[in-house]
């Protein structure tokens, strides 16, 4: 057997605290296409950087074609034949297609020859690609088009696709694998395909590597393995429960094991959140929510699980009334809600702590003070006046219940701590006792305590009567918090299950888009 | 999205604000910003001194002249005052309008449109002399509300950007004035030996708005007292009411707003309705109080320069005062300048290279601002 096309061997990555890649070993060979499963957080992207020159290794080393090799920037790469196919930012919009593709070329620009040249490389690859399209004209499925278009044409070895079909339609993703089977069968090329798709990664893969917590955990043929035995390796185990809390709820493996042991019987309160049948598009056309269908009652979590990217933030959005349906409801202990309509959502009950607390969630330009009572400007105002006092005195309740650090009422909200941010759009969202609590990926970076501070008030609420609804990448934080767990997968739940009736193997299944 | 370019350490805190540098901070920063005043216009005067030593004039002369015809005597503050009050209406208006996060920069049009509503109120109607005053000032804030709602129209109902349709009206309403000037069942001047000039009939002495004094003492315009009354009005409003609030969020950020209720079509349209009233209004001031009649040049670049005020005075209706002041100085001091007989393409230059001093400093501190904030991303995307 020849040297493989591209080599890891212990290749090791930290930042600061955190290993990222730990003595990471894979090997991709050419005729192959190699896929890469994991979780987010579970080292595939700082794998590619290294791979790519982005960032530079603490240890190990990177073999090409058997010969050590130093990346030391993209270019680097490139011409040791590692091409990546990038799914954003690197097609210049207002530019032709074949004027994207001359970009980085030197000597005379010639028009024919390249658009000759894309013609030759689209027709081989039966990629339909249309040299004098105008890039902003395209869709997201022709734009990755014409990126693979601008991959082959530097000949590569090894061919990078990191988690390619997240933004495709089903029918853009069948194509794109037929693509790269041709890549890998007719011209003897090796593709590195990063996913976190079960299904994807069956299907498209002819080895396949597992990674969790940066570790490569398993390598086997694809055809020897199963989807759940993939989805148990990509899960793990032995999953580590962070906060105080964790001693309470018992370990998982326990909790997953003997479920009547240790998990909370369901509370059983009226039903307060309901969605039904929710269907939404992105402007271009693209799915955002496809048919979602969720309850949430008084007293209990929901948690949302999922991979990111699949609806997660549309759903957080369209309880937030910043985005419109095409089709279902929402409903608010009974009455219906007007998606899309301006603070509806609020006015209704629901109160979100947004994933993008700087874009949805708070207005960092004004004040601590402002930020806290811009929900409810009505108690603070007389006849349309704001009543400085009254501001304040709200303000500074909030401040000292839940403890933000700020330097005064008046300092800028940017100049807040992460964790402190986050406090003053949870003391706001609190304060208006809303019915409903929505808060999407509540603890991302914060520091342990303050996520130990989020996760004892999200329980607080839902013991106080909250309908709360936890979105959150995040499997222990579902799995600490919730009563309930729910999966989305492309826009759609695919499962619902109790918290004691969660089985590790199912949810991974389902997180991978499995029907289970 | 799911990829990051480089995936960097999770929870990491930014070190919590700490209040004692805070407070050396903003000394600096307030240091920083006089220096940057002080540096921009001593540039400026510097170039227009030499500029007007290469022309064979004297720079000591032409400053003098300025200094005397704007503030050295109450006669020349009486001619400032009467060419800041304008500016300052307009200034304000337009202060609503970027507060919302709508770039108006239409305020020539829309002021030239306001005068002649107001005129053709004034002239076209008999009345008795304050009602006619009041109906001619109220029709000028129509007619500017009305050339600012074409572009509110065309932003919420098509997605037309603000500051593109409202530029382009400028235009059309310089074409409409000139089409009703030539037009004598419009404006065009009616009567014996006038009727070929391009200018309308003056208006009635009943339609003019009061002054006050006489030279060499301050000769003022009651308009005066009519802006320092918007200002406040408006300064109150931002700063005060529930409205300005939420005009401020919206502007500052449209998500968030939605989120808590503010409908971006309802009170964006509101605010350039705000903003165009306002340039109209003082459209009809200067004709009221200056003009008297309307003639192809009777909007004057005022718009344009209220525009400037507003954006020297950082959207702050207060500072706007001030800033309305210094440029009605100027107009002031230019103009007096002219009269001694210094090249008026000079006098311009002069104009212009303090007015681009002045306008210098918030540029480049609004350019530091946004690089320091590379992380606020536009909403969208992802998911």
């Amino acid at each position: 057997m020849t040297a493989p096309a591209l080599e890891a061997r212990g290749l090791t990555k930290r930042f600061g605290p955190v290993v990222a890649c730990d003595a990471v070993d894979l090997s991709v060979h050419a005729g192959e296409i190699h896929g890469i499963l994991g979780q987010n957080g579970a080292g595939k992207s700082t794998l590619m950087n290294l791979f790519l020159g982005l960032i530079s290794p603490d240890a190990g080393d990177i073999l090409v074609k058997g010969e050590r090799v130093h990346v030391t920037d993209p270019f680097r790469a490139a011409e040791l034949g590692l091409a990546m196919v990038h799914q954003h930012f690197s097609l210049i919009g207002p530019l032709t297609v074949w004027e994207n593709l001359t970009l980085g070329d030197h000597g005379r620009i010639d028009e024919k020859r390249i658009s000759r040249k894309i013609r030759e490389v689209a027709e081989r690859y039966s990629l339909d690609v249309d040299p004098r399209a105008r890039v902003d004209s395209l869709t997201t499925g022709q734009r990755q088009r014409v990126e693979i278009v601008k991959c082959l044409l530097r000949d590569p070895d090894v061919f990078i696709l990191d988690e390619p079909t997240s933004v495709l339609t089903a029918a853009e993703s069948v194509e794109l694998f037929a693509v790269l089977r041709r890549v890998v069968r007719d011209e003897h090329r090796a593709v590195l395909l990063i996913s976190h798709k079960l299904d994807e990664v069956l299907h498209a893969t002819d080895r396949v590597t597992i990674m969790r917590g940066g570790r490569v955990v398993a390598e086997r043929p694809t055809v020897d393995t199963t989807a759940a035995e993939l989805a148990r390796e990509m899960i793990g185990r032995e999953v580590s429960l962070r906060s105080m809390s964790a001693a309470a709820v018992g370990y998982l493996e326990a909790a997953a094991d003997e479920p009547v042991a240790v998990a909370p019987e369901p509370p059983v309160g009226p039903m307060v959140l309901s969605i039904r049948d929710a269907h939404a598009v992105a402007p271009d056309g693209r799915k955002l929510l496809d048919g979602v269908s969720l309850q949430v009652r008084a007293g209990e979590i929901l948690g949302l699980a999922g991979v990111e990217g699949n609806g997660q933030k549309a759903l957080s959005d369209l309880l937030s009334s910043v985005l419109e349906l095409t089709g279902g409801l929402v409903e608010v202990e009974g009455q219906r809600v007007h998606a899309g309509r301006p603070g509806a959502m609020a006015a209704a009950g629901i109160g979100v702590i947004p994933e993008d607390r700087h874009v949805s969630g708070c207005v960092v330009d004004m004040s601590v003070a402002e930020n806290l009572v811009m929900n409810d400007l009505h108690l603070v105002s007389h006849n349309g006046m704001l009543q400085r006092r009254r501001i304040r005195d709200r303000a500074a309740e909030m401040v000292r219940e839940f403890d933000i650090t700020t330097a005064s009422l008046d300092a800028p909200y940017r100049s807040l701590s992460g964790g402190n941010q986050q406090r003053v759009v949870l003391a706001r969202e609190l304060s208006r006792s809303p019915l409903v609590l929505v808060a999407a990926q509540p603890t991302r970076g914060l520091d342990v305590g303050a996520i130990e501070y989020m996760t004892n008030r999200l329980r607080a609420a839902a013991n106080a009567g909250v309908a709360v609804l936890l979105i959150s990448t995040e499997l222990e934080e579902i799995l600490e918090l919730s009563d309930r767990v729910a999966v989305i997968h492309r826009g759609r739940i695919v499962g619902e299950m109790a918290r004691r009736d969660v089985d590790l193997d199912r949810l991974g299944l389902m997180m991978g888009g499995q029907a289970a | 999205m799911v990829t990051t370019p480089v995936q960097a350490p999770p929870r990491i805190e930014p070190t919590p604000a700490v209040p004692a540098t805070d407070r050396g901070r903003r000394i600096r920063e307030a240091v920083f910003v006089v220096g940057l005043y002080a540096v921009s216009i001593a540039v400026a005067l510097g170039i227009s001194a030499l500029i007007v030593y290469l022309t064979h004039g004297s720079p000591s002369t032409v400053f003098t002249a300025l200094w005397d015809g704007s503030f050295a005597s109450w006669g020349s503050f009486g001619y400032t005052l009467d060419a800041a009050a304008p500016l300052l209406i307009v200034a304000v208006g337009t202060i609503v309008s970027t507060r919302a996060g709508l770039f108006n920069i239409g305020q020539e049009g829309q002021l030239t449109i306001g005068a002649m509503a107001a005129a053709l109120v004034a002239l076209k109607i008999d009345g008795p002399g304050p009602l006619m005053l009041v109906l001619a000032l109220v029709a000028g804030a129509l007619g500017g509300a009305l050339w600012a709602g074409i572009s509110a129209l065309l932003r919420y109902w098509r997605g037309v950007e603000v500051v593109i349709s409202s530029l382009l009206l400028v235009f059309v309403a310089f074409q409409l004035l000139s089409y009703a000037l030539s037009t004598t069942a419009l404006l065009h001047e009616t009567g014996a030996e006038g009727a070929s000039l391009t200018e309308s009939n003056p208006l009635p002495t009943g339609a003019r708005l009061p002054r006050f004094g006489t030279y060499p003492n301050a000769n003022v315009s009651s308009a005066v007292i009519l802006a320092l009354l918007l200002a406040a009005i408006i300064g109150i409003a931002m700063s005060r009411t529930t409205w300005g609030f939420r005009i401020k969020m919206l502007g500052l950020n449209p998500v968030a707003a939605k989120r808590v209720g503010v409908r971006a079509a309802v009170l964006g349209s509101m605010a350039l309705l705000v903003s165009g009233a306002s340039a109209g209004l003082a459209g009809g001031v200067v004709l009221t109080s200056q003009a008297y009649r309307i003639t192809p040049t009777v909007s004057n670049n005022i718009g344009w320069n209220g525009l400037l005020v507003a954006l020297v005075a950082r959207n702050n209706a207060w500072v706007a005062i001030g800033v309305a002041l210094l440029f009605g100085g100027l107009h002031a001091g230019g103009g007096y300048l002219a009269s001694t007989g210094v090249p008026s393409d000079l006098v311009d230059i002069v104009e212009a290279l303090v007015v681009l001093a002045a306008v210098f400093p918030p540029a480049l501190l609004e350019l530091r601002r946004r690089r320091a904030r590379p992380q606020a991303v536009p909403a969208g995307e992802a998911g």
